[in-house]
């Protein structure tokens, strides 16, 4: 568990941040650009000074302003990967590497060199400086940097931020497989919310230097009022389904979520294994009744939960099969529709979601330890 | 765009100035001395007393004679020129570069062992039949002016051959570019003992001097002066008739330089 | 062009003390450069002219102070023999420290134009890896400084090998003990007969001073080979 509660000012700005991190699995760090993100990780890892509060990691105290406690940056055994990878351009690949991993103290080894060679695939790389690595070779070079001096909590500020599509999709798999070899809580800034959704567990939102809410991913996704923090026009909920089976004529997968069945497009995945999934609200419509001689495949069965206006339109979040199994989707009709079929919190209503809208992007695998 | 149209006029403005300013450099009546650094205070001296009698002003450098002679000879603006030995007086009439007959000897000096005052090097003692050995002991430093071109430095030399230590002396010796900095290494108890002109211990109070070497230890401390070649004017004419007259006589012997007698 | 001994001498002393003036300084230039780039204290501004003070003073006065600060009866002149054992009056050593002196506020520029190069948040990093701030000096911030310590070094180098003004006025002409190149040009400037003498010493010092300027640009040369691999 990481506890933080710190005060800094910079300027106009002030971070006054109070959360208690996980100890296991990916925290994402989300918010606006100027959110303090940076400031606070910085804090965490000792490059910034807060002007008060305390942080503790598993009952070591890394600063603590009435104790008069700040442990030196090297002393807090937190590994960093940034944004700009930032790697030692006088030393090889190779070199980089040790750096860490020569400097680390015997205590709990994280991972040995060998390992992480393999899951980074930096082999081919060892003889090379940086300057002759491209954006994404060089963040894996970060990564694996980091991790060879055997940090007890990993922070990365926005690594994929200054790569384009193609290397951000080369990259993340490689963060996938680093979450799922390594006992190693992480936590990951960004403000972008498809690598949060499929990365994070936990979800810290912060806005104007406060934290706005804390928990599990998709409780905080869930909740219409953070809505305008999280995102709005991308905006949709993020649910966890587990594999029923495939459909190999017509390229389908089955997808059990709170009872009903949902389609989606073939996911090679086993029977049971769970998989999360985003569904934009503007893709869910709302229907009273089961509707016939149509071409979606899902008709969903659930109840109107929450309901909010917004101009003229209306966001509802609807509670899939029994409200106990906490699965929700976000819906976006319009007013006159809502009107039309007189919607309101505690109505039964159909959730109808087109198989073609559950994007190939916004399923991804969930790791069978971590509970939902 | 202020600064474009003013430009015309600031350009104007700064050659005006520059006109200004260089014009009287080429004055007829500013007179320019180069005399040897032994001279400085005594030649500071009378070129005040000269503009305070309604003279126009001279200017005044110093530095070793040789120093001196070699800018002369390479076009220095000098109008007068006083060497503290007659070597480099010959030196610059071999070229042709003074005026002959303005030629003549202004003063004389005499050259003394000092050390600085209140050391123990500082007891008076005849250079003649001195312990060098006691006094330098195993480090001390003597500091003349370099013997291969200051004439205070030849002097030394040429004494400390005459009474047969040169030898024992020598690696002792630290050569100062010029007398006056010889001084200052006393004046700075740097060095236990030098010999500089009598002169210059004279102006210093914090030196002390142990005794002045026989006049035949070396040759006649001269200080000749002549016009510079091609400098020939009526006012510098008047500034040498104003150091060789009975008032230049006197202040130069207020500083301890003896004066011969003059043929008016 | 045969060499006299004591022109071969001057060469020599002239190397040995140009040599160890740059050396000498390195260490106090670095921390200066590093305490003017990275750090916020009272005074900064004065300590950044007292750096660049041998600057702007007349040679002559930066002597004169030598030797009133470093002579035999200066403070810091009977410390260091008090307790080092060191003087410097009328001694090779005393050349070499108005060389360094003279020399200090190039080298210090030159180094801190190279930290303000470099990019803090490298050494960020390496603090997040494990190492202290000596650490992070020695294996990170000198390496990558190394082409500002090289410039520096040359500058103080060639500025050492034409010092003239300090030397002379703090330690004298003392031929093989502090006779270097400049104060041999003038002595045999000012001697009659002298001018053969004195061309061949310009010789050797413009030779020296060319030597020096190939070497830093070979290393930094190869230094930037190394870098990019």
């Amino acid at each position: 568990m990481l506890e933080i509660a710190i005060q800094r000012r910079q300027g106009d700005f002030t971070l006054d941040a109070e959360v208690a991190v996980p100890a296991a699995g990916v925290t994402a760090l989300f918010g606006r650009s100027g959110a303090g993100k940076t400031t606070l990780v910085d804090c965490l890892a000792g490059l910034s000074r807060p002007d008060s509060g305390r942080i503790v990691i598993a009952g070591t105290t890394l600063f603590d302003s009435a104790r008069g406690i700040d442990l030196p940056p090297e002393r807090r055994r937190l590994g960093y990967v940034f944004q700009d990878a930032r790697l030692f351009p006088h030393l090889s690949v190779e070199a980089n590497l040790r750096y860490g991993q020569r400097r680390a103290g015997p205590g709990d080894a994280v991972a040995s060199f060998d390992q992480v060679l393999e899951l980074l695939e930096l082999a081919p790389l060892l003889a090379r400086r940086p300057a002759k690595l491209s954006g994404g070779e060089r963040q894996r070079v970060a990564l694996g940097r980091a991790l060879l001096a055997q940090p007890r909590l990993l922070l990365l500020d926005e690594p994929l931020a200054s790569l384009d599509q193609a290397r951000k999709d080369e990259v993340l798999p490689f963060l996938e497989r680093l979450r799922d070899e390594f006992a190693l809580p992480m936590v990951y800034v960004s403000h972008a919310m498809p690598e949060v959704l499929r990365l994070a567990d936990a979800l810290v939102l912060l806005d104007r230097g406060r934290v706005a809410a804390a928990g599990p991913i998709e409780e905080i996704l869930g909740r219409i009022d953070l809505q305008p923090l999280t995102g709005r026009y991308e905006a949709g909920a993020v649910v966890t389904a587990s594999v029923v089976g495939q459909d190999a004529a017509f390229g389908l997968t089955r997808l059990d979520l709170a009872g009903e069945t949902l389609w989606i497009g073939h996911i090679d995945a086993l029977p049971d294994s769970r998989l999360r999934l985003r569904i934009r609200a503007r893709d869910v419509a709302i229907a009273l009744a089961p509707v016939a001689g149509v071409s979606i495949q899902n008709q969903l069965a659930g109840q109107v939960a929450e309901m909010s206006r917004d101009g003229h339109y209306v966001d509802l979040a609807i509670a899939i099969g029994s409200p106990a199994a906490g699965q929700r989707l976000w819906s976006r009709v319009t007013a006159r529709a809502a009107d039309q079929l007189s919607l309101a919190v505690g109505k039964p209503v159909f959730a109808l979601v087109r198989t073609v809208a559950v994007e190939r992007q916004g399923v991804s695998r969930r790791p069978e330890a971590a509970a939902p | 765009m202020r600064l474009v149209s003013c430009l015309p006029q600031t350009l104007l403005a700064l050659v005006t100035a520059a006109l200004l300013t260089s014009a009287p450099a080429r004055a007829e009546d500013e007179i320019t001395l180069f005399a040897a650094a032994s001279m400085t205070d005594a030649m500071t001296d009378l070129a005040a007393a000269y503009s305070a009698a309604g003279h126009p002003s001279v200017k005044l450098a110093f530095a070793s004679s040789s120093t001196l002679a070699k800018q002369i000879e390479n076009g220095a603006p000098a109008d007068l020129y006083i060497s503290a030995d007659l070597k480099w007086m010959d030196y610059l009439a071999e070229r042709q570069l003074i005026v002959a007959e303005t030629r003549s000897n202004l003063a004389g000096n005499a050259l003394v062992l000092i050390a600085p005052l209140g050391s123990a090097q500082a007891a008076a003692a005849d250079p003649a039949t001195l312990d060098w050995a006691a006094l330098l002991g195993a480090d001390g430093k003597l500091a003349i002016g370099d013997p291969a071109h200051v004439p205070a430095g030849r002097y030394a030399k040429a004494a400390l051959d005459f009474l047969g230590v040169w030898q024992l002396v020598e690696s002792h010796a630290v050569f100062a570019g010029d007398v006056r900095a010889a001084l200052t290494f006393v004046e700075t108890d740097e060095a236990v003992a030098g010999i500089v002109y009598a002169t210059d211990a004279a102006i210093s109070a914090r030196v002390a001097v142990v005794g002045s070497f026989p006049t035949a230890s070396h040759e006649p401390i001269v200080y000749p002066i002549a016009v510079v070649a091609e400098h020939d004017r009526p006012a510098v004419r008047a500034f040498l008739d104003f150091l060789l007259s009975g008032e230049g006589a006197r202040i130069l012997q207020h500083y301890g330089f003896v004066v011969p007698a003059r043929s008016s | 062009m045969l060499l006299s001994p004591d022109e071969l001498e001057a060469f020599l002393l002239s190397l040995r003390v140009a040599s160890i003036a740059v050396l000498v300084g390195l260490p106090p230039a670095i921390f200066c450069a590093y305490a003017l780039a990275r750090w916020r204290f009272p005074g900064k501004l004065l300590f950044d002219a007292l750096v660049h003070l041998p600057l702007v003073l007349p040679p002559v006065v930066v002597g004169y102070l030598l030797l009133v600060l470093f002579g035999r009866q200066g403070p810091l002149g009977q410390f260091f023999s008090d307790w080092l054992g060191l003087t410097f009056a009328f001694s090779w050593r005393g050349a070499v420290l108005a060389a360094a002196i003279m020399g200090f506020p190039f080298q210090v520029r030159a180094i801190r134009l190279s930290l303000e190069a470099l990019d803090p948040g490298i050494e960020a990093a390496a603090r997040t890896l494990g190492a202290g701030r000596l650490d992070v000096l020695v294996s990170v911030t000198l390496p990558l400084i190394l082409p500002g310590i090289l410039a520096g070094a040359l500058l103080c180098f060639a500025g050492a090998v034409g010092e003239f003004g300090a030397t002379i006025t703090f330690v004298a002409s003392i031929p093989g003990e502090t006779q270097t190149l400049p104060l041999a040009i003038f002595r045999a400037v000012q001697s009659p007969g002298g001018e053969a003498a004195a061309a061949r010493l310009v010789l050797l010092s413009v030779g020296l001073a060319l030597v020096a300027l190939a070497a830093s640009e070979l290393l930094a040369r190869r230094w930037k080979r190394r870098f990019l691999g």
